[in-house]
């Protein structure tokens, strides 16, 4: 008898598949091919493009309402299911012979299909056979025909037709076995260009006339020793053309043979995994976006030999010249005077230009400060970054008069020259603009790719293909917005504004401890509470057996319950959860529990009522010894006499029993439940050993285990009024007072996998908030609960990173 | 909140101790919630209810009839068990105030949240 599993549910996608994690159930003993009308049967395990499920011949198969949904199957009488003409559905089976199919539906088996298998051979391994899950893929149709799922024509594919849509098939699979390339069957601007690389002889000489036919180029990429290219049109319709044109092409390549091209599209992600060198992430280059004419136009109207009353003429020999409109860049502060705007804005020909490359997409932001710099050869400008409290995200520079190398440098170390090419225009958005320092070396030549000519791209680091390309004047349009409000963002060891932050310090008096905690505890919960709720959802199992082994009908408090999480375990109790944060009861409430907003030193519930409290993750919020007693306090004072608390707090040992807790051991790709403790960093990591004068920032990577502490309690650094240290997640802690950052995420759990990168860019992190810490050493919740006269420690032990006590009232 | 809940609630006003209950409750929406009748739950509530404070906010609400004290052999009596079920665990008063009766302090409900946070001036010692 088979199991029963889980209720059917059916899931459409009309996203990429994941790499499968289902196998196929078949239980059926006949496959149908269904390719342009002609049908022909094989036995299981024959390695088709287009084989499509069977189910059995049973009533009650959970499998046919499902199928029933699809537009694109339709269910035969005998019972086989058979795809529509122009779309051939696959089941779930091995990855090589789908390539990359648009996952149409997803259907977990009921009973009635539970447990079958399909017998024979290569299709089939057992062991992938993972909870019966099948899923249905739609594959591309050929080229020439619309890319609808829902096209329900009759075409029929000519020989010739199909021996190149099987050919496409074969490198698009080929591309993902190989490269890790996935493609995809809608048009997008980027195409994978098979068979025309540079690892195949076929120059960018050869391929890029060809490309440009179809439309405008917006970048060519020719990963060296590839047998293929990226090409990346400036709009899907062109990329369409591409596709529907070159596919199947002759080309010729260096050594005079003939070559064939095979296009498939892929989403724009791709580049990055192309194995380059890839462009520092947000930073893009827009080729030819002026034309020569306007060119002119913008250099002529730069007038130069201004009165040198005027502040904003600069001129110098040896140094570049510089303009400023909007308001005023002042060089000994890195910085705008955003009180003082320039009369005048920016230039009525910037204007109308600006406006255009808002319209085309090339920019998100209009811009209202403009700097204009000129460089003869020889001139340079030192490496930096622009001030973040000074300017927004989006900084765009234009390149008229001569072309230039760039170089973006990371604090890693790594160094990428950018080749900016006349009539250019550079925008440099997230951490390109953030955390990558650029700046022109002052010299007269430039190394350039002698293959390329002067197309914009990392410049190889192919020797054998590199020349000399000498500077001529180059004039850049700086284009920035002016911040108003202090930045953000994610990269706060380079970023002026919250470097410039109060440092946090220890604080010496209770009134300190108060607007400490109000600082960076309760304004940063609320502010990140959805997020943080999204993360708190398993309730650990020590509390539960806890709350379950409390009698029935007891009275319990949650003091500091944060989202709910353990309002709700034991049905049999009557629970109420209070909380600083607002925003957090108000996700209780959402749940239906019974809650309210409190301060934990002053709970206002009658004392001596509840049979039980809990304190979880909360003492250690509190900055001073004296109020983690008083919190502590408060908790028994809330019991009646034989009342049983609950306490746990952070450790400061992450290690014990030379265990590492889940906060270590959780790598920081890990969703979901890992981000329990706390959530991950990202370049925060890596950038605290890199940067200077960053002050005591911990670089902690040795992790500290239980033996270090054992000379009687634990080296607390802090001495008064020093600064409090920020965190760095995931290692273990250096100091017992600290500030541990949270990554704010705007849409919680709303889309989990990768959003789709800009072209060369990636995702920008949200804002980072530092909550205040003080963890606990072994001991010291004993120690401190032991202070309280009326109980007595049932017991005291060690959870996942935490240091818990369960005492009694007497 | 529930009134099992205002039961337990208790002004925490600097300097008001225990004369800080029961805090005087102000209704201006009320809910009625059914709730699954378990009733071993609620005899084991019974004393740990502070009957007058009960009394008193179940009046202002103008509910049925609550009896002046528990009734002998409550336990088992389903009828009183009953009534005192719906009282405690089905009313969820949605907006309305709790007042501190010895500072007069009022402390809002809203969505059935009590706000009971003091301002700094209020914390001070």
């Amino acid at each position: 008898m088979p199991r029963v599993l889980a209720a059917t549910s059916l899931l459409f996608k009309g996203i990429r598949a994941s790499p499968l994690r289902s196998w196929w159930v078949a239980p059926g003993r006949r496959y149908s091919r269904e390719l342009g009308g002609r049908r022909s049967s094989a036995g299981p395990g024959v390695r088709l493009s287009g084989l499509h499920l069977c189910s059995p011949k049973r009533s009650g198969c959970a499998l046919r309402p499902a199928l029933d949904e699809l537009p694109q199957i339709r269910c035969t009488h005998n019972g086989y299911y058979t795809p529509s003409k122009d779309n051939v559905i696959f089941a779930g089976t091995e990855r090589r012979h789908l390539g990359n199919q648009r996952l149409l539906a997803e259907t977990d088996f009921s009973e009635s299909l539970a447990g079958e298998r399909a017998c024979g051979s290569a299709v089939h391994r057992p062991s992938r056979l993972m909870g019966n899950v099948v899923q249905f893929f739609s594959n591309m149709a050929a080229p020439g025909i619309v890319m609808d799922s829902n096209h329900q024509s009759n075409y029929k594919l000519s020989k010739t037709e199909k021996k190149l849509l099987r050919k496409q098939i074969k490198a698009r699979h080929t591309l993902l076995r190989h490269e890790g390339i996935e493609t995809v069957s809608y048009a997008t601007q980027s195409l994978i260009v098979a068979n025309g690389g540079l690892g195949n002889q076929v120059s960018r000489n050869q391929l890029l006339p060809v490309l440009e036919k179809c439309g405008l180029v917006d970048a060519l990429l020719m990963p060296p020793n590839k047998p293929y290219s990226c090409v990346r049109y400036t709009t899907v319709e062109e990329s369409k053309k591409a596709y529907d044109t070159l596919n199947g092409r002759e080309i010729v390549d260096d050594l005079g043979q003939k070559i064939i091209l095979y296009l498939n599209f892929v989403e724009k992600a791709q580049w990055k995994e192309l194995g380059l060198q890839a462009l520092p992430p947000g930073l893009k280059v827009i080729e030819e976006i002026i034309s020569s004419e306007d060119e002119k136009m913008l250099l002529e109207s730069v007038n130069w030999t201004e009165d040198t009353d005027n502040q904003n003429f600069q001129k110098s020999l040896k140094h570049r010249r510089v303009k400023h409109f909007g308001y005023e860049f002042h060089y000994d502060n890195n910085n705008v005077d955003k009180d003082k705007p320039l009369p005048g804005g920016l230039p009525d020909i910037c204007e109308s230009i600006l406006e255009k490359w808002l319209k085309a997409g090339f920019i998100k932001h209009k811009p209202d400060q403009l700097t204009i710099n000129q460089y003869e050869p020889g001139h340079g400008i030192p490496a930096h970054i622009d001030t973040h409290s000074a300017f927004e995200d989006e900084i765009v520079s234009l390149s008229l008069g001569s072309e230039i190398v760039m170089d973006f440098k990371h604090p890693d170390g790594m160094t990428v020259p950018v080749m900016l090419p006349r009539r250019s225009l550079l925008v440099m958005t997230g951490e390109s603009r953030y955390l990558w320092t650029h700046g022109i070396t002052p010299r007269k030549f430039d190394t350039v790719q002698a293959s390329k000519g002067h197309k914009s791209g990392i410049i190889t680091s192919d020797v054998e293909d590199l020349t000399l390309n000498k500077r001529g004047i180059r004039t850049s349009f700086t284009f920035r917005k002016v911040r108003q409000t202090p930045c953000n963002c994610s990269y706060p060891l380079v970023c002026d504004s919250q470097m410039k932050e109060a440092p946090a310090s220890f604080p010496e008096s209770d009134k300190e401890a108060l607007q400490l905690e109000q600082d960076y505890v309760h304004r940063v919960y609320e502010e990140i509470a959805r997020h943080f709720s999204s993360t708190r959802h398993t309730p650990w199992p020590h509390i539960v057996e806890f709350l379950k082994a409390l009698p029935s009908g007891s009275l319990v408090a949650d003091i500091g319950c944060g989202n709910g999480k353990y309002l709700g375990i034991n049905k049999e109790l009557y629970m109420i959860g209070c909380d600083h944060s607002q925003n957090l009861v108000d996700i209780c409430r959402e749940r239906q529990y019974q809650a309210f907003v409190c301060d934990a030193l002053a709970v206002p519930i009658r004392s001596g009522s509840c049979d039980a409290c809990i304190s979880i993750a909360v003492i250690h919020h509190f900055a001073t010894a004296e109020r983690r007693v008083a919190a502590l306090q408060e908790l028994v004072r809330l019991l009646r006499p034989g009342g049983k608390a609950l306490i746990y707090v952070w450790a400061m040992e992450q290690e014990y029993n030379k265990k590492k807790s889940k906060y270590l051991r959780e790598n920081r790709t890990s969703q979901g439940l890992k981000e329990e403790i706390n959530n991950d960093t990202s370049v925060q990591e890596l950038l605290v050993k890199q940067l200077p004068n960053v002050g005591n920032q911990d670089s902690a990577h040795s992790v500290s285990s239980i033996n270090d502490f054992q000379d009687g309690g634990c080296n607390s650094r802090n001495v008064a009024n020093s600064k409090l240290p920020i965190h760095t997640n995931r290692t273990s802690f250096h100091s017992q007072d600290l500030l541990v950052p949270w990554h704010l995420k705007e849409n919680p759990g709303k889309d989990k996998r990768v959003e789709p990168f800009g072209p060369l860019g990636s995702r920008d992190p949200g804002p980072v908030f530092h909550r205040y810490y003080h963890v606990f050493c072994e001991g010291e919740l004993e120690a401190a609960c032991q202070t309280l006269s009326n109980i007595s420690i049932l017991q005291s032990y060690y959870d996942q990173g935490n240091w818990c006590v369960i005492l009694q009232k007497v | 909140m529930r009134l099992l809940t205002h039961n337990l609630l208790s002004s925490h006003v600097r300097g008001v101790g225990p004369r800080g209950f029961p805090l005087r409750l102000q209704a201006t929406e009320v809910r009625i919630h059914p709730v699954e009748f378990n009733p071993d739950f609620i005899a084991r509530m019974i004393p740990k209810v502070e009957w007058a404070a009960l009394l008193e906010a179940a009046d202002t609400l103008h509910l049925v009839e609550v009896p002046k004290e528990p009734i002998q052999g409550y336990e088992h009596n389903e009828e009183f068990l009953r009534k005192m079920h719906h009282v405690l665990l089905e009313v969820e008063v949605l907006e309305g105030t709790l007042q501190c009766p010895e500072s007069g302090r009022l402390f809002p409900i809203s969505r059935g949240i009590p706000n009971m946070l003091l301002s700094d001036e209020e914390t001070e010692t």
